[in-house]
């Protein structure tokens, strides 16, 4: 009754050893790269970092979430070409032919993604993303990736609805159309992918978007999607589909990884929101009372030029020093001095005063602060919420 | 025709559904297959001459899961 297919079988063990050198790799990549940054990135800092950071985020969450939504579908169709092609020529041909649609199917998706990211780009340029907007943005991509997580790992039925699902009338046209046997029918499919992007995809979507520049917008969505290509390359090429006990085994490692990662684009949020209870700030809180006589209270009075002016010290690795005792009741001046910065610590942002600021490499940066009440935290950050500290009034 | 509900419990997401509707191109007889991950049900419109339940079942285990009438 059915009319199954014959694609040779794969070593599903070859497989696993495939995915877990690639992690391996990417965790070496992602520990060892300076200035790491979240997916949200933020507007006119080096832009260079940000394409790296892409790629990576490409090469690993984003390589395995792409392969959990479109792979499955979308290799089983390039593979069904390749079958055709098999039983009509001889072996050798189609060894051949086996790489070349799936190397066409990621061109053509390198290419539409990279379109598409000039688009938002450009749409992004008629908004403004304020750092609200950019942390409730950021909260909720987060929300987005941690219910995404919680759904892989089958907590309850409610985390189903995180996953879209397209509509039928664009995965039925995808199907069909990858019945075709013309070499074009692979670049029409790898285009048709722009429709059915993963979450992590989606994410470095609205990324593009806040870049509010076509350009970098591209330069974003082509490095991620590049970043993608050898992970969906090497297993469509290995397999047509995974089992689905090797499937599940993937999606763990995808969930651990998306939730992880979640979290830290809820704390980067909170950060940008000024809140409080970020892990960052929670934690900095916590371990206050026993910091009075910490190097970094004491630097901060030592820093302290005049009464009613602070200095905070940009560096590429932070804020220093991160915690900032200033008197309550006066206008105060908060210098911000930099020597040689390039990282995201530049796009400096206190949430509280509403003041957002991209600082020059070199130089220093004077921020009135009106006179705030005794015991009053207020928070600073990079526009990524990765960077932290707070100036404490007493 | 007769249109039939299964039930298909291990649906891991929503490729999985779409996994499932792509046996429209392989079982004769099928006019229409709509697979929910979120409900985690397929729903088949087929010819009962062409096709019976256990051919479904057969053909959605040999996709990797498991499905039974609702």
């Amino acid at each position: 009754m059915s009319k199954n297919n014959n694609i040779p079988a794969i070593n599903p063990v070859m497989i696993v050893f495939l995915g877990v050198l690639l992690l391996a790799f990417s965790i070496f990549l992602i520990t060892f790269q300076p200035n790491l940054e979240s997916l949200n990135q933020n507007v006119g800092s080096d832009i260079m970092s940000q394409l790296i950071i892409a790629f990576i985020t490409g090469i690993t969450t984003g390589g395995l979430s792409c392969l959990a939504v479109q792979g499955g579908l979308l290799a089983s169709s390039i593979a069904h070409q390749v079958e055709q092609d098999y039983s009509e020529k001889k072996k050798l041909k189609t060894r051949f032919n086996a790489r070349l649609p799936i190397f066409l199917f990621l061109v053509s998706k390198l290419i539409a993604y990279t379109l598409l990211g000039a688009l938002l780009g450009w749409l992004g340029s008629y908004f403004t993303f304020n750092p609200t907007t950019r942390a409730l943005l950021m909260i909720a991509i987060a929300i987005f990736m941690i219910g995404n997580a919680l759904r892989m790992f089958n907590i309850h039925p409610i985390f189903r609805y995180f996953s879209i699902e397209p509509p039928k009338v664009i995965t039925r046209y995808i199907r069909k159309t990858a019945k075709g046997t013309d070499t074009a029918t692979p670049i029409f499919l790898g285009v048709l992918t722009v429709f059915i992007p993963c979450g992590v995809t989606q994410a470095m979507m609205a990324t593009a978007l806040g870049s509010g520049n076509a350009f970098t917008g591209a330069a974003l969505m082509f490095a991620f999607t590049l970043g993608t290509s050898p992970v969906f390359f090497i297993i469509a090429y290995l397999t047509t589909e995974l089992g689905a006990s090797l499937e599940k085994f993937f999606m763990r490692f995808v969930a651990v990884v998306i939730l992880i990662l979640g979290f830290v684009t809820l704390d980067g949020g909170l950060n940008l929101m000024g809140s409080p209870y970020s892990l960052q700030n929670l934690t900095r809180n916590s371990s206050f009372p026993s910091a009075e006589s910490s190097p970094e209270i004491s630097s901060a009075q030592q820093i302290t030029s005049a009464e009613d002016e602070i200095t905070l010290y940009v560096q590429n690795e932070g804020y220093f020093p991160e915690i900032l005792k200033a008197p309550a009741g006066k206008d105060l001046t908060l210098n911000l001095v930099t020597d040689g910065v390039y990282s995201c610590a530049l796009a400096f942002l206190i949430p509280d005063i509403d003041f957002y600021q991209m600082l020059p490499s070199v130089g220093t940066v004077q921020v009135n602060i009106p006179a705030q009440t005794a015991g009053t935290e207020m928070y600073f950050t990079c526009s990524m919420g990765m960077y932290t500290g707070q100036i404490i009034f007493e | 025709m007769i249109k039939k509900i299964f039930k298909v419990s291990d649906m891991t997401c929503s490729n999985c559904a779409m996994k499932l509707e792509s046996l429209e191109d392989v079982l004769d007889g099928v006019k229409e297959i709509n697979a929910s991950y979120h409900k985690l049900e397929m729903s088949i419109e087929y010819d009962e001459s062409k096709l019976t339940e256990e051919d479904i079942m057969k053909a959605v285990k040999k996709k990797g899961y498991t499905a039974s009438p609702a």
